[in-house]
């Protein structure tokens, strides 16, 4: 999120303790166990079933990551939302549909690949416009095409999408009025930061910019040469008759783009707010690959800082990784529509970030209403038909002690309160409690579902 | 003492003993929220007309030949108007606000906006929310007048957003406001599992976690906030009754819901509540007069039941929409999207009357009303008059103050 780049944006904290400089980014030696194959799961994915972090517990970080980056191709995508395999649609539903399938592609597919497109959606933020969905899948497209690939190309692409014209008002740069909306953005939240440039800079940039149309109706852009200012400019201490590549080339000869990215990528990947001199470490890597996304994302979750007691759980988990984290983590391998209400309810809907900043995240994301949502979206997934698709709750032991602890383990990596471990076992086995009768064939699943409820209400399972 | 028994002692007016001391005598001693004399007790409700309230038809500027001719299919018939002098008058929809009008309990500020208005609902919405027309804040200007006045971090109830979703202008960096759409949803659905709900409160009471998290204390915090807030507030006001009836609209629910909470004494600062949508692009009249009446149908019972209760003085209701609409009429018997548009005040600490300078429809902006009143000229006012703080934190800046309040 490009807010937590920003030192201003409230309720993000840096984990206590101090940074082990010397091997921060050097690769994690160890096979990784059971907290570090989730962790893994949860921070390049959505998280997974007990069985998926069975498979990663004794491999190396190296191996795992090397699976994680091997993203398929975008060129096959599908199934594609309905819509777009129809053709050119005007319904307003059909941003609904786009999100649902947008949260059925975190649950299925490939997880990094739709991490990263999650991560450029609060990034490089444009807000849908129901009327005309077509350009919204478009970015959604190019982020997730550009998921592991170059930043430079991907911003040039984003800044010459339709939707990205429309939000920020490129189309209406023209000029005879240039229009200093987008050409200010792209450098204040998408790769500089404030006063990393001057006003001067804002309107150079923006007359670079001019000449970009949308025909909205047939997501068409083109670019209009006689729209188009083709003088000298001044821009960051250049000056040439720059255009909008032109603009993008030189901001990425900044070395504080690369820092921006990098923070970036550490609050996505690591822990918020992390140190100047780790952020420095990021930017240099991110130059040496020359701005190519594989290389340095592999590098920043094979090393010690990324699998280091410092950055476990140490992150809050937005809305869609809490939903989606929650079907991924019980196995459930469809969504239910009604994920997209108790979504909003939790503070989040996807194609309408609250502003161009995107989610500001971290303590942000929890308020009493929105807590109240995720425990409700909680309470109405465990009481669902769809609950019985999950893959291995059935399977429990009916041993309310082995079921408690199984549970603890399964569903938090065994990250609960000793309190908590007695809470499971007392609930499934209906001890110490008159209203509860004793476990049973005929009410195990009825205490297994209200266990799991308990698992997943304590604090660990809101971290991520 | 925990704050949930300090709470319903609080309510039930009990005097809990314990060390000695009469806890809700001392609670209640701390209890005054900072501000100036007079301040105490008293209460904003903050409508939000969503959708971008057409505030000709709304105030309707009958003495004004250019209205007419602009909105051949659109202008309300002068014989209809709610006539409040020469120049303006009401929606005739609005006849209970008419009367509170003429008892002068309504302060009509004309010609509210902002510089260099922004036509989208989104971002002008943002704007009016943030009460930051030049930059971007992710903090509401009531979110920030909580952090400012530190306000009782302990009350879970100092304000209250009656909305599905916690709107913008109570966003703040070190509170947390609910946002309680109706008392039914504001639940946990678990809570009906009472074993459940009850080993869901011990395990939360153990901290012996292994591991560590800088966001832990924040999660357990909320945890606890939401389970609480969410037992509490139905025990809390469930003593109240209501004293009118209520419009069976969602705006009528609302405002009893309101009603409710401010009678029930829980130390509520700040209601917001939202009606709509106004965005009236095509067929407009039908539909903006429907909702203007719906608001002032709801007002007026909602200020029955304030007076019934003897609570009326201390409630401010305050209007706002994120921009008003286009003076000429569009194609589509409806208008777009405008600038400046006029905002009520209301309750018994109003000082009655017609504010700002009236719509001067031969001099817009592209055919948009101009503003004469910056609408943080009215926040400023609600903060340092009626709320009792200092403004100028919160707004970033000093805003001429407007004689609207008694």
């Amino acid at each position: 999120m490009a807010a937590q780049t920003k030192t201003d944006v409230g309720g993000i904290v840096r984990p206590a303790g101090p940074l082990d400089r010397s091997n921060a980014l050097a690769p994690y030696g160890g096979v990784l166990g059971e907290r570090e194959a989730a962790h893994l799961l949860r921070r390049a994915g959505f998280g997974g079933t007990p069985a998926e972090i069975g498979r990663v517990v004794g491999t190396t970080a190296a191996q795992a990551v090397a699976a994680l980056l091997a993203l398929p191709a975008t060129t096959s995508i599908a199934p594609l939302p309905e819509f777009v395999a129809a053709g050119h649609p005007q319904r307003r539903a059909v941003i609904l549909e786009l999100q649902l399938w947008w949260l059925n592609r975190m649950l299925t597919a490939s997880p990094l690949q739709e991490k990263m497109t999650l991560y450029f959606h609060g990034h490089f933020t444009s807000r849908a416009t129901p009327r005309f969905p077509w350009t919204t899948y478009d970015q959604n497209a190019l982020f997730r095409q550009y998921a592991l690939g170059n930043l430079r190309e991907l911003t040039r692409q984003v800044s010459k999408g339709a939707a990205m014209l429309i939000y920020l008002n490129g189309a209406a740069n023209v000029v005879a009025h240039p229009n200093e909306n987008y050409a200010r953005e792209l450098m204040e939240l998408f790769t500089l930061g404030v006063d990393n440039y001057t006003e001067q800079d804002v309107r150079e940039s923006a007359r670079a910019w001019t000449g970009w149309q949308v025909d909205r109706r047939d997501n068409l852009v083109s670019f209009n040469p006689a729209l188009h200012d083709g003088g000298r400019k001044q821009f960051l201490g250049q000056t040439g008759d720059f255009d909008g590549d032109d603009i993008v080339n030189i901001i990425f000869e900044q070395p504080q783009c690369a820092r921006f990215f990098a923070a970036g990528l550490l609050n996505w990947f690591v822990y918020n707010d992390p140190e100047p001199v780790l952020v420095d470490s990021v930017a240099a890597l991110l130059r040496k690959h020359d701005f190519e996304l594989s290389p340095v994302v592999g590098t920043i979750l094979r090393s010690n800082v990324f699998y280091s007691a410092r950055a476990y759980r140490a992150l809050i988990k937005s809305p869609v990784e809490f939903a989606i984290g929650t079907y991924k983590t019980l196995g459930l391998s469809e969504l239910d529509p009604s994920v997209l209400a108790a979504l909003q309810q939790m503070g989040q809907r996807l194609f309408f970030p609250p502003t161009v900043a995107g989610w500001p995240g971290g303590q942000n994301w929890l308020t009493s209403g929105t807590m109240i949502a995720r425990q409700n979206f909680l309470t109405r997934l465990l009481n669902s038909q769809t609950l019985s698709s999950s893959s291995w709750l059935r399977g429990l032991p009916v041993a309310p002690s082995t079921a408690a602890k199984q549970l603890s383990q399964n569903l938090l990596q065994s990250d609960v309160s000793p309190a908590s471990l007695v809470e499971f076992e007392s609930y499934l086995g209906g001890k110490g409690s008159a209203a509860l009768a004793s476990l049973s064939v005929e009410n195990y699943d009825q205490r297994v579902r209200g266990a799991v409820y308990l698992a997943m209400a304590t604090p660990a399972f809101q971290l991520n | 003492m925990k704050r949930r028994s300090f709470l319903l002692a609080a309510a039930s007016g009990l005097a809990v003993v314990a060390n000695g001391e009469h806890v809700f005598a001392k609670a209640l001693a701390q209890s005054p929220l900072p501000g100036l004399p007079g301040s105490q007790g008293r209460c904003l409700v903050l409508i939000n007309l969503y959708g971008g309230n057409d505030g000709l038809n709304c105030v309707v500027p009958h003495g004004d030949d250019r209205y007419y001719q602009l909105r051949p299919g659109l202008a309300i018939d002068r014989g209809s108007v709610l006539t409040i002098d020469k120049d303006v008058g009401l929606n005739p929809g609005m006849r209970s606000l008419k009367a509170l009008y003429d008892k002068g309990e309504v302060a009509i500020v004309q010609g509210v906006g902002y510089p260099n208005p922004d036509h989208s609902h989104f971002r002008s919405t943002e704007i009016w929310q943030t009460a930051s027309p030049e930059s971007y804040q992710h903090t509401g200007w009531l979110g920030r007048y909580f952090d400012e006045s530190e306000l009782a971090r302990d009350n879970l109830f100092k304000g209250v957003a009656v909305s599905k979703v916690l709107p913008e202008v109570l966003v703040s960096e070190h509170t947390d406001i609910p946002a309680v759409p109706g008392i039914n949803q504001y639940s946990m659905i678990a809570d009906g599992n009472t074993v459940a709900r009850d080993a869901f409160s011990r395990q939360a009471r153990d901290r012996r976690l292994p591991f560590a998290s800088p966001y832990l204390a924040h999660v357990m915090e909320i945890e606890s906030d939401a389970q609480s807030s969410s037992e509490e507030l139905p025990h809390l006001i469930a003593g109240y009754k209501s004293r009118a009836t209520y419009p069976s609209t969602g705006l009528g629910r609302s405002l009893a819901l309101a009603a409710q909470i401010v009678g029930s004494n829980l130390g509520t600062k700040v209601i917001y509540v939202e009606h709509g949508s106004f965005d009236t692009h095509v067929s407009q009249k039908n539909t903006q007069n429907q909702l203007l009446t719906q608001f002032s149908n709801a007002i007026g019972a909602f200020y029955d039941d304030l007076a019934a209760h003897g609570d009326d003085r201390r409630v401010l209701t305050m209007t706002f929409s994120e921009f008003g609409r286009r003076v000429e009429e569009n194609g589509s018997r409806g208008t777009d999207h405008g600038e400046a548009s006029p905002l009520f005040l209301i309750g018994g600490g109003v000082r009655g009357g017609l504010y700002g300078a009236l719509p001067d429809l031969t001099a817009t902006n592209m055919g948009n009303v101009r503003y004469s009143v910056d609408f943080r000229s009215v926040y400023a006012t609600v903060l340092e008059r009626w709320l009792g703080r200092p403004s100028a934190q919160v707004l970033g800046g000093a805003f001429k103050q407007l004689p609207v309040l008694a």
